[in-house]
């Protein structure tokens, strides 16, 4: 294939994206058109393969002519990768200098932006209540997908994955036995509803919907790895605009505010774990 | 005159008065003295010629009291006394003679020496001549010679005497004169002195007091701050004070030098200060810009007014090479003027020009039209333009072109050279800047997408590992159950064993029963019969037709119990198949010989077509094939009222059937198509058509009869055969029943896989009451409902559990606890006997590793556990106090998996050891 040719193809596939993608917005609703372009690709790419059709718009077919294709897509967009004290450092960070910030606060509202299965609302949970923190704290864990929200809500993580968490929560700076927490039933370990007590799970997407309250802590790791710079600063806007005066950020340790519009309203905290502070 | 001379002058001046009164004092004192000497020699001189007459009238005394003639014992004294006076005369004669050397007095004193001496010389006479006892003649010398020289003597006294005293008196007067004379000029000269004293005073005073107010009151006019112009003496005089005069005014003058120096630096330093605050002003504000244009209108909004342009344009250079050129890129003041351009070509103008030199220019005195300086009120036209260039290091980045009313003077231009430098720079650095911040920007992007990527890859690992588990788990199973049906298979051969023997006893129970059953079945048929053929006549037509019905009840119920006989046979795995060689014209000669008395009998048309390329000769089993084709024909006809029903045979590609069905058959040969013309069957009753005991219509059979087994029959049949039968129909339309047949001569397994049914369901008849099951399907279900109801036996089941615990009943209670999940359970008592029950054990699945222990404690316990490659992964589970939470920490730093507090709680350990034991 020549470079035109190959030109001409990228062309052609960025319009069938533009199409779809449009398509699905008018369509189903939901709003992809900012989400990064290589990602958009591999995952688009990767339904056409699996549909076993040949190219986008064979794809676009069937996704307007089958809705379980459309909702295959939608959890092909939707990157459920999650870990309970998922970077243990970030987790030992927010334990040494983010909850003394905290102790002071009346009540805490957390925002958990994009808590996918609910593994790290979990952890920060177990975090706050090993802190004496959690009584007054209220955690709202959203996420794009319902279904993942479900699977949060159950709290059930499968049980080969313990030992993984069992070591993220030892590094994390976990004081007790993790063991407490949860219960092994079958290939799961069901964690104790009492840590589920004050969390909030709901539906809300970051590139469509407003704003809900204003929260202490913002967490919102590895969800606009997704998007193009756009769509970026919206959501930071929107965060910015959903966070009080000296309210945390939490991003996750590749993601940074550096390049984005609202660069200088924050401070850093922890410039490794990209951890900033509301200034103004 | 100089001051140290009138001071000299005046203090000598002094100084000679007081000298001369010393002299003529000193003069005068020698004068006193010398006449006070002559007085007391002249007082000597009296006293002198006084002693002379006094003692000449003792001589006379005494003389006469010896010529008196005294008793000799008086004589001597009186001798004594005479002499003694005499003598006296002329010591006194003598001394007088020494002191008065005048020649009067000589000669007066040499009388009275003369007579002295003659005096004596008669004395001496008139003693001899009073020892000679003659004082007649004693008296005679007595009173006349010697009287006489006495006399004389006197008298000569006295002129001595008159002399002195009158000396005496002249000197008196003479001293009596000076003292007059020093009085006078003791007072001439005091006066005189004291007005020379006075005037030399006043006049030192005068010229040196004038002099030193003059030189104070001028002094006194330097104020501070007012160094520059500073008053003068005028120099008068050539003394000391004229020279501080002069000195003054030397310093006056060095005064006034310093302090315009002093200005003049002080004004270059505040310009330099000014320049540098404006500098700073401006480089201050470059940090945090990012961006050209932003740079661009800050400064030219900074440096417009500070230079006192009224006017400025920024141009940026863009693009490279030839395409270069000079855009702009910000203004102050900025109106839209047809004057101005936007862009500049190197070379082109003065801006193009200056960004070609490098140089700045200047216009002075531009004429009125040149550009205007537009405010609301009005607009006035600048005198002065100055294009100046902005390099790095020999490249212009830019120009600025500044217009103004007033020239532009050096400060400024100075200015405007220093932060064009500075800008030219600062250009550069946020051209770098704005590039590495794009690089980062793309680094940062990067990195989230590698993040993205990432994560999409750890789901995709994610559930390629879902997958591969599923596999893996289906391996499992398959594996599982290949051990269970192993485990089985012992079993089953034995089964096998009961089964051969029960299979004799159920064909002896079906011979039985078919034979029990029919044979009444028969009877009863056959009198029914008999009953509804009404020989006798004597029965109505209600009864005869009562008769009819149970004869054809009796019939269904016949085809029924042969109909389960054979599907019990086929799902048995008891129905033989038997491959011979078949001719199809034998077939069709069977199939005609059966249905066409039917077939005319409800007027309906048979038709029965070999298609001309089939084989003469198939392999298969002829009794079965027919079974499945009159089974299909009675359907046929039994559905159909009129039109007619047909039967063809026909070959068909092999390839055609691999696709359409699940299960793929590539060797079909023959299609045998019974067609009708009936009532067809519904499209959503066509897939349970061939299931057992169904029929299209629930209440077809009422209408229709038949036991609805006849599809499921010959669908199985057919599967025996290889092959399978497909139904196409159109409601009211008529349906076409095809059978595909294999013509295969190696017709195994089929035969193979009833073997396999029938071995299964002979288990699960067992175990279970579901006639027939997959066995696949069973095992799974078994295992799920295993998995349901021990889950926590099924983790920890067969496990080995190694206990460390120095406390008995711990160990104690864990080992029945344990132990009740089947687990298997070895315990020590302390670190070292469990690192030797673990060497001993290698194969154990997890420790349980109490903390305090004697002997070796759970932490040297864990780490020496660690070190050792093979236990490098195996779960041990620190049981800490819950008071030491540092025990934690140190578990976890010995090599602990993870740990639980004591006392125990057992629901936690199991969930923990089932985590620590998943694999």
């Amino acid at each position: 294939m020549n470079s035109i040719e190959r030109h001409v193809n990228h062309e052609l596939e960025a319009i069938e994206i533009d199409l779809l993608l449009e398509g699905i917005y008018r369509y189903y609703g939901f709003d992809f058109r900012n989400y990064a372009v290589p990602f958009l690709n591999r995952r688009i790419w990767n339904r056409v393969r699996a549909e076993n059709v040949s190219s986008i718009s064979g794809l676009q077919e069937k996704i307007f002519h089958d809705p379980s294709v459309m909702k295959r897509l939608v959890y092909d967009f939707s990157i459920n990768v999650t870990e309970m004290f998922r970077d243990p450092s970030f987790f030992f960070s927010f334990r040494t200098k983010i909850v003394p910030l905290l102790r002071d606060c009346s009540a805490i509202r957390i925002w958990h932006a994009g808590c996918s299965t609910g593994e790290e609302v979990y952890s920060m949970a177990i975090l706050l209540h090993e802190e004496g923190l959690y009584e007054k704290t209220r955690i709202y864990a959203t996420d794009i997908n319902e279904n993942v929200l479900k699977h949060a809500q159950a709290g059930e993580f499968p049980l080969q994955r313990m030992q993984l968490y069992t070591r993220n929560y030892l590094a994390a700076g976990g004081i007790r036995s993790f063991s407490e927490y949860y219960t092994a039933k079958n290939e799961n370990a069901i964690f104790h509803p009492f840590l589920m007590k004050n969390v909030v799970f709901a539906q809300h997407n970051l590139a469509t919907d407003r704003s809900f309250n204003e929260f202490h802590v913002i967490i919102c790791r590895n969800v606009m790895i997704y998007f193009n710079k756009m769509l970026q600063n919206r959501v930071h806007h929107l965060l910015h605009e959903s966070l009080s005066l000296s309210g945390i950020l939490a991003l996750g340790s590749k993601e940074g505010i550096k390049f984005t519009s609202i660069a200088n309203s924050y401070e850093e905290v922890d410039s490794f774990e990209k951890v900033y502070r509301k200034i103004k | 005159m100089k001051f140290k001379t009138k001071l000299y002058i005046g203090f000598g001046f002094l100084f000679g008065l007081f000298i001369i009164s010393y002299l003529i004092f000193m003069i005068m004192m020698s004068q006193i003295n010398q006449n006070t000497k002559n007085a007391v020699k002249n007082y000597e001189m009296l006293s002198l010629a006084n002693t002379i007459q006094n003692e000449l009238n003792v001589f006379s005394r005494e003389a006469r009291g010896l010529l008196a003639n005294p008793p000799e014992e008086l004589k001597r004294p009186f001798k004594e006394s005479r002499d003694q006076a005499l003598h006296n005369v002329n010591i006194a004669i003598g001394s007088l003679e020494k002191l008065d050397s005048r020649e009067q007095s000589q000669h007066l004193i040499q009388e009275l020496k003369t007579m002295s001496r003659t005096l004596g010389e008669m004395e001496k006479e008139g003693d001899g001549l009073i020892k000679e006892g003659k004082y007649a003649e004693v008296t005679q010398l007595f009173w006349y010679d010697s009287l006489k020289v006495r006399e004389d003597m006197v008298k000569v006294a006295s002129e001595l005497q008159a002399i002195q005293k009158q000396t005496v008196d002249t000197e008196l007067n003479q001293s009596r004169k000076t003292y007059k004379l020093m009085n006078q000029m003791i007072f001439i000269y005091m006066i005189a002195g004291f007005l020379a004293g006075i005037s030399m005073t006043i006049w030192i005073f005068r010229s040196v007091t004038g002099n030193l107010n003059k030189v104070t009151s001028v002094m006194t006019k330097v104020a501070f701050g007012q160094s520059d112009q500073l008053p003068r003496i005028k120099v008068t005089s050539k003394d000391e004070i004229g020279e501080i005069a002069v000195a003054f005014n030397e310093m006056a003058q060095a005064l006034e030098t310093h302090t315009m120096q002093e200005k003049e630096l002080k004004h270059a330093a505040e310009e330099h200060s000014w320049l540098k605050t404006k500098v700073a002003e401006i480089a201050t504000m470059y940090p945090g810009i990012d961006s050209l244009e932003i740079l661009a209108q800050l400064f030219i909004t900074k440096v417009a007014p500070m230079t006192g342009a009224k006017y400025g344009v920024f141009y940026m250079k863009q693009g490279n090479g030839e395409e270069t050129k000079y855009q702009k890129l910000a203004a102050y003041a900025y109106n839209d003027q047809e004057a101005g351009k936007d862009s500049f070509c190197l070379g082109e103008g003065l801006v193009g020009q200056c960004a070609l030199e490098n140089r700045t220019i200047s216009l002075h005195q531009v004429p009125a039209d040149y550009i205007k300086i537009a405010s609301g009120l009005g607009s006035a036209s600048p005198a002065n333009v100055l294009v100046i260039p902005a390099e790095f290091q020999g490249e212009v980045l830019a120009v600025i072109e500044l217009a103004s009313f007033e020239p532009f003077n050096p400060l400024e231009q100075m200015l405007l050279q220093e932060v064009m430098d500075n800008i030219g720079m600062n250009i550069n650095s946020i051209l770098r800047h704005m590039q590495v911040e794009k690089l980062l920007e793309d680094s940062q992007t990067l990195t989230e997408e590698l993040q993205s990527q990432s994560e999409e890859l750890q789901l995709q690992q994610e559930e390629l590992r879902t997958v591969n588990e599923q596999l893996e788990e289906q391996y499992e199973n398959s594996e599982q159950k290949t051990r269970e049906l192993e485990k089985t298979k012992s079993m089953l051969e034995e089964k096998a064993k009961q089964l051969t023997v029960s299979s004799q006893y159920k064909s002896e129970f079906l011979a039985n029963m078919s034979h029990e059953l029919r044979t009444p079945l028969n009877s009863l048929l056959i009198l029914a019969q008999m009953l509804a053929e009404n020989a006798d006549g004597n029965l109505t037509a209600k009864q005869v037709e009562y008769a009819g019905t149970i004869f054809s009840s009796g019939n269904d119920l016949l085809h029924l119990i042969n109909d389960i006989l054979d599907i019990a046979k086929v799902e048995a795995g008891k129905m033989e198949i038997l491959f011979e060689d078949v001719k199809l014209s034998d077939v069709k000669e069977v199939v005609e010989a059966q249905f066409i008395p039917i077939a005319r009998e409800k007027k309906i048309q048979l038709n029965v077509q070999l298609a001309p390329n089939l084989p003469k000769v198939i392999y298969t089993d002829k009794q079965r094939l027919q079974q499945i084709l009159k089974n299909l024909l009675s359907n046929a006809f039994k559905f159909t009222e009129h039109g007619a029903v047909s039967l063809t045979i026909q070959k068909v590609e092999k390839e055609v059937f691999s696709k359409a069905n699940e299960i793929p058959y590539t060797d079909i040969e023959l299609a045998f198509a019974i067609k009708d013309t009936g009532i067809g069957i519904p499209e959503e009753k066509q897939d349970n058509l061939f299931d057992a005991f169904k029929q299209a219509d629930g209440t077809i059979s009422r209408k229709y009869g038949g036991t609805g087994l006849g599809l499921s029959i010959s669908r199985e049949i057919a599967h025996l055969l290889g092959g399978f039968i497909e139904v196409e129909s159109i409601e009211h339309n008529g349906s076409t029943f095809t059978l595909y047949l294999p013509n295969d001569r190696q017709m195994k397994q089929s035969e193979l896989s009833i073997v396999e049914a029938e071995v299964a369901a002979g288990v699960i008849e067992d175990s279970e009451s579901i006639a027939i099951v997959d066995p696949v399907e069973f095992l799974i279900q078994a295992d799920e409902i295993e998995k349901q109801s021990y889950g926590k036996k099924a983790l920890l089941e067969g496990k080995k559990i190694l206990v460390v615990d120095d406390d008995m009943r711990n160990i104690f209670a864990l080992t029945t606890a344990l132990e009740s999940y089947l687990v298997e359970v070895l315990f020590a008592e302390n670190g070292k006997e469990g690192i030797a029950v673990l060497q001993e054990h290698p194969d154990i699945d997890l420790v349980l590793m109490d903390i305090m222990m004697p002997e070796m404690d759970g932490f040297e316990a864990i780490r020496f556990i660690r070190r050792k490659e093979e236990f490098l992964h195996l779960p041990i589970i620190a049981l800490t106090a819950k008071a030491m939470k540092d025990d934690r920490k140190q578990c976890i730093d010995a090599g602990a998996s993870d740990y639980i507090s004591k006392p125990v709680n057992l629901e936690q350990l199991f969930s923990t050891m089932q985590v620590w034991l998943y694999r």
